[in-house]
This record gives C-alpha cells, structure tokens and sequence, in this order.
C-alpha cells in the first residue's frame, strides 16, 4: 500500500472541498465557494465577495497567519409550509480563504456588507508599499 | 507580491510525519490544481454570465421566486409578469476602476415560466440581503379546495 500511494499520489489525497485546517468552525459542514474579485491599488487590496442572502450576523472574518477565511451563513431559512418546487442556490455556507504571504496589515482590515456583497480593504504592509526615494 | 488564490494543501502537507514518505509529486499537484482552477474558473464564475440563482418555492396560496442578486441598486431591479413567464431584470453598477473613466455596468435578466395560474394585480416583490423575493399570488379557483359531499 506505501509503494502504490507513493506512485499514485492521488490515492492518498484527501477530497479538495474537506479541508482539515485547525482554523475551520467546528460546525461548518459543506461549503460553496463564492464568486470574488481582487483588485489592487498602491495602499491596498480590495477584495469584492458576493454573499447573496448573508447578513451582517452571518459572516465571519478570520485574519490568520498568512491567511484570511470569509465564511458566510445564510441569513434566511426556508419557512414552514413552503415546498421547494426548482432549486439553484444552495442553503450551504459560503466559504472563501485567501492567502497573503503576511504582505497585509491584519490590524488595518476594514469590512462592509450591504446587499449581499461584502467589500474588504487590505492595506498593504509597510514594507511593501512603493516608495519613493529621493536622491539628495 | 499578490494574493494568490487559496488552494487547499493536499494530505501529505498537511502530515509530514505520516507513515509515507513524503510525496515527490505533493508541489506538483497543488500546482496543476491551482492551474485547473485558474484555467476553468471563468466558467463558473457567476459575476460574468448573466444569469442568476433562481430558486422556486410554493405554498397553499403563493408561488415565490427567489433571486440572488447581490449588490444591486433597488432603483435597477425590474419585475414584469406576461402571460405566464416572469421576467426579472437587474443592472449592477460598479463605481469606475479609475479616475474619469466610465462606470461599469452589468445587466442581468431571466425568465422564468409560471404553470401556475397568478393573479397578476397583487404580485409583490422585496431586496433583503441581496435576494429578491417575488411572491406570485395563486388566483382563487386555482386554490386546492376541500369540498364535503354529503353522502345519504
């Protein structure tokens, strides 16, 4: 069994969408990856998440060691007496983990969610920043 | 530097002192998946398509519709029922990327076929946390009726 895992790598692999990371909520469960966009100015990144459904209660942000988790819960339940009849969306959590070499200020991150979309500021770390030098 | 998209470590990563030798392959992998990704990506990339999520639900008295569609101004979202398919229309607005150029703008726009008979005065529509909800009363004589037949 060694020989063939060492051969076939992909035996051994565990499924991409069950990660085993330490930092994950406990009762997370299946997640769906939601669509994002990374823009980038000389200060900071800007990063756009689309979270329909997820209200300011539901999301985490995790900043971690190289890394940032976004995890959004669906704010609406499907209430008592309605059968779904054609489904597209999933009731599953939105989860999104960035990693950022630690080029970020952790303690400068600044968030805001209106209308299911979720706009993140990361400014970027001193040492990275262009700089000027004047040549005296 | 740039922020690299998250690809989850494989196994052997995550356990380096596993009974296995380490993978020779393990870089590799996250790479040809990362490729994958990045490669495949743009087809199921939501923002880009102009569709949208739409999930249909019913009770006793209603047929709702439910869109997600985040980010979008309530002035911009267009509800119209005709003779049986419910059209949905929506426009995002970004801000411009840079100093004097022009605003961009994505529209959106679906129909959906309602079998059910509506009564087409009282539709109503609500944007909560980026989804729309559109309830679509069913008319009277639609409704499930119970009717006791008295048996002599």
């Amino acid at each position: 069994m060694a020989l063939l895992n060492t051969l076939i790598p992909s035996l051994a692999r565990s499924p991409a969408n069950s990660p085993t990371d330490s930092q994950r909520p406990a009762d997370l469960g299946r997640t769906v990856k939601p669509a994002y966009e990374v823009k980038e100015t000389p200060e900071a990144f800007g990063v756009t998440v689309y979270l329909p459904g997820v209200a300011k209660e539901g999301l985490e942000l995790t900043a971690e060691e190289g890394q940032i988790r976004i995890v959004g819960r669906r704010a609406w339940k499907q209430p008592q007496g309605w059968t779904s009849v054609y489904r597209e969306s999933s009731d599953a959590a939105f989860e999104l983990v960035l990693s950022h070499d630690n080029a970020v200020e952790i303690d400068k991150i600044a968030a805001e969610v209106r209308d299911g979309v979720l706009r993140v500021s990361l400014p970027k770390h001193e040492a990275i920043k262009p700089r000027k030098i004047t040549v005296s | 530097m740039r922020l690299v998209r998250y690809t989850y470590p494989t196994q052997r990563i995550l356990e380096p002192s596993s009974r296995f030798q380490p993978s020779p392959w393990a870089g590799l992998e996250s790479e040809i998946d990362r490729l994958f990704e990045t490669a495949l990506g743009g087809f199921t990339n939501d923002t880009a398509s102009n569709r949208f999520a739409v999930d249909l639900y019913e009770d006793k008295d209603n047929t709702y519709v439910r869109a997600e569609l985040p980010g979008v101004s309530r002035d911009d979202i267009g509800v119209e029922m005709v003779e049986g398919y419910l059209t949905i229309t929506a426009a995002r607005k970004a801000p411009p990327a840079k100093e004097g150029a022009e605003e961009e703008s994505f529209s959106f726009s679906r129909s959906i076929s309602i079998s059910e008979d509506i009564d087409t005065g009282k539709v109503a529509a609500s944007y909560e946390n980026g989804v729309l909800t559109v309830t679509l009363p069913k008319r009277e004589e639609t409704k499930p009726r119970k009717i006791n037949v008295a048996v002599k």
